[in-house]
């Protein structure tokens, strides 16, 4: 890493920082003056004045504010409102493990396919393979993720009755259909540029010299013109873990994995506070990192950008 | 038409041979209009054309549903839970032997305008705020791009769910408020752009120098040169529009129970997966072909209405 990149770094990491403070400010002040209180009064007054005490809820907003902040750069997220106990930031940082492996496979069943299409795409320009892409890119934006996922699992509970347990997380044979229906849809988005970008590479002088002396197709297509044609592609990265942020979010709640995505569906159904102001920081350093992530690796892929 | 004549006693015109050809103005292109040519170059997209087919269809049954449905979404029992497709139930029963079909036609009702009216507020705030951005800058552009950029740091969905919960109330216009304040900011970015490139042009000046005020000036002169692209994202913000809606309304944060959308649909037949699979597949479907429809007529747009795809 050079020294400009460091500082660029450096820099971005700030803004990550930053947008993170907004995030979790506006949401604790709009979730905590707007929301109402979250514990239920009527059926219970005594016990609602107690629950509110001991969350510090009946301070001020100004002073609930101040010690959220507090807290905060203690890198203590509070407790859980509704399992009493809980502390926000260890059960976030678990649950971040489970997303983060979900998360992983599913990019890489959007890489494998998504370049696999494009590029067979490419080279076959015009063959049908190249005609039904564009159909599946169509199909890639439109089809919602719970509906593929939903599909998924009709699938694989009509052919494979064995695997009918898939629904759940912990054992192998319980990643790919997450995994699948998680990545997929964005596959057909990298098929799309990989193809585009590589039918621009394929016609290059340095490609022709490449045939010219001989190399074998392999090494041609992958060597010389997908690492050119990848360069543009890495522009989707950013958008690309924000969708399997978004996605995981469904995701997750269909197949009962103990991710982040779930906690987030079931925090907001139980309008559990703690957790929901929580996540959301969270996830603003985890969109934040993620993007900074990418932006780091386009000077590795392509030595012409520099950060000064 | 041919010939030149230049007057009556002139004789036969002298034409040297070849001018009389080139000059045959019967065989030259016919002014068309940027909208004419559109039209025709998107006529030519089967795919598109046949998306157009399809969403009026989808058009066609949300108006049907307002008056009319084959039986009442309320009448349960009609026939045995989760019976098949038959000739008088052509989408069969769901759980509660309810009639599928008037369900789905129902959720049409819900789609369309769930789409149709994001599509339209978003594209007024985004566009308003985006002229606005473009044609003053200065401080106010500062202020609208300044809240766009933070707002792209955190994902729409987020945004969508913290309005949704602070609402804390499920209504079809709280769903469209929670994803019109997400979609208003692509819109506005892409006609701020617009707006930067067009008043920099010869006919704003021009207007400026009659005296044309500065609200005239955006709503005639530059508005209109940015409709092509404006178009083209407002019809794929219905797609998206009708996407996060069944998104939450399958994650059981959409309408209340008696607005039946097609996600909780879904998220109701995953449930009856055990007794049958038609209440899944029959609005996983719907929702597909509608959204696929959607996609190809704002990809036939979009190749009609963008001059660098000229063929």
């Amino acid at each position: 890493m050079s020294r400009g990149t460091a500082i660029y770094a450096a820099k971005r990491l700030v803004l990550v920082l930053g947008t993170a403070f907004i995030v979790s400010s506006v949401t604790f002040l709009l979730v905590h003056s707007l929301a109402g209180n979250p514990f239920t009064c009527e059926k219970n007054p005594a016990g609602c004045q107690h629950e509110a005490a001991a969350y510090g809820l009946n301070d001020n907003l100004f002073i609930q504010y101040k010690n959220f902040l507090w807290n905060l750069i203690h890198g203590d997220l509070g407790y859980s409102y509704v399992n009493q106990g809980t502390q926000v930031m260890p059960l976030l940082i678990r649950e971040a493990g489970t997303s983060l492996t979900l998360g992983l496979f599913a990019i890489l069943v959007t890489i494998v396919v998504g370049l696999v299409i494009g590029v067979t795409a490419a080279i076959k320009q015009n063959s049908w393979i190249d005609y039904s892409l564009s159909s599946f890119v169509v199909f890639g934006y439109s089809v919602p993720s719970f509906v593929l996922a939903t599909f998924l699992i009709i699938i694989t509970a009509i052919l494979l009755p064995d695997w009918a347990n898939s629904i759940g997380w912990g054992q192998p044979q319980q990643i790919p259909l997450p995994a699948i229906a998680l990545g997929l849809p964005y596959a057909a988005v990298v098929a799309r540029l990989t193809r585009a970008s590589m039918l621009d590479v394929i016609r290059q002088d340095y490609i022709r010299t490449a045939w010219a002396k001989g190399l074998s197709s392999r090494v041609v297509i992958i060597r010389h013109a997908l690492r050119n044609a990848l360069i543009p592609v890495i522009t989707v990265g950013g958008p690309l873990v924000t969708a399997i942020i978004t996605g995981s979010v469904v995701i997750e709640s269909i197949f009962g994995i103990p991710g982040l995505g779930k906690e987030f569906v079931n925090s907001i159904l139980n309008r559990d506070y703690g957790i929901v102001v929580g996540l959301y920081t969270f996830y603003a350093i985890l969109v934040g990192l993620a993007n900074l992530g990418v932006d780091l690796l386009y000077p590795v892929l392509d030595p012409r950008i520099r950060y000064a | 038409m041919t010939t030149i004549t230049t007057g009556q006693n002139m004789g036969p015109p002298i034409t040297p041979p070849g001018i009389a050809e080139a000059t045959d103005y019967s065989i030259a292109p016919e002014q068309v209009s940027l909208w004419q040519d559109a039209w025709r170059r998107f006529r030519r997209n089967k795919l598109s054309m046949v998306g157009m087919v399809v969403f009026a269809i989808v058009l066609l049954t949300a108006v049907v549903s307002i008056f009319w449905t084959p039986y009442s979404l309320y009448a349960q029992g009609l026939g045995d839970v989760a019976a098949p497709l038959s000739p008088s139930h052509p989408f069969g029963f769901d759980a509660s032997g309810r009639d599928v079909l008037s369900f789905i036609m129902k959720g049409a009702q819900v789609a369309v305008v769930v789409g149709v009216l994001t599509a339209v507020f978003t594209s007024v705030v985004g566009v308003a705020a985006g002229l606005a951005a473009g044609f003053f800058r200065g401080w106010v552009d500062t202020v609208i791009s300044g809240i766009t950029y933070i707002g792209y740091g955190i994902p729409n969905l987020l945004i969508a769910f913290l309005i949704l919960f602070i609402t804390n109330r499920p209504s079809i216009l709280n769903v469209i408020i929670a994803l019109s304040v997400t979609s208003w900011m692509d819109m506005a970015r892409l006609v701020r752009g617009q707006t930067l490139a067009l008043r920099e042009r010869e006919f704003v000046e021009a207007a400026r120098a009659t005296g044309t005020r500065n609200f005239a000036i955006m709503v005639r002169h530059v508005l209109p040169n940015a409709l092509g692209p404006i178009i083209v994202q407002a019809t794929f913000l219905i797609p998206a529009a009708i996407l996060f809606e069944a998104f939450l309304s399958f994650l059981g944060f959409g309408l209340p129970s008696p607005d039946p959308s097609w996600g909780a649909m879904v998220s109701a037949g995953l449930q009856d997966r055990f007794l049958t699979y038609h209440t899944m597949i029959i609005p996983s479907l719907a929702l597909l072909i509608t959204l696929m429809a959607v996609n190809f007529i704002g990809d036939g747009l979009r190749d009609a209405l963008d001059p660098r795809l000229k063929r």
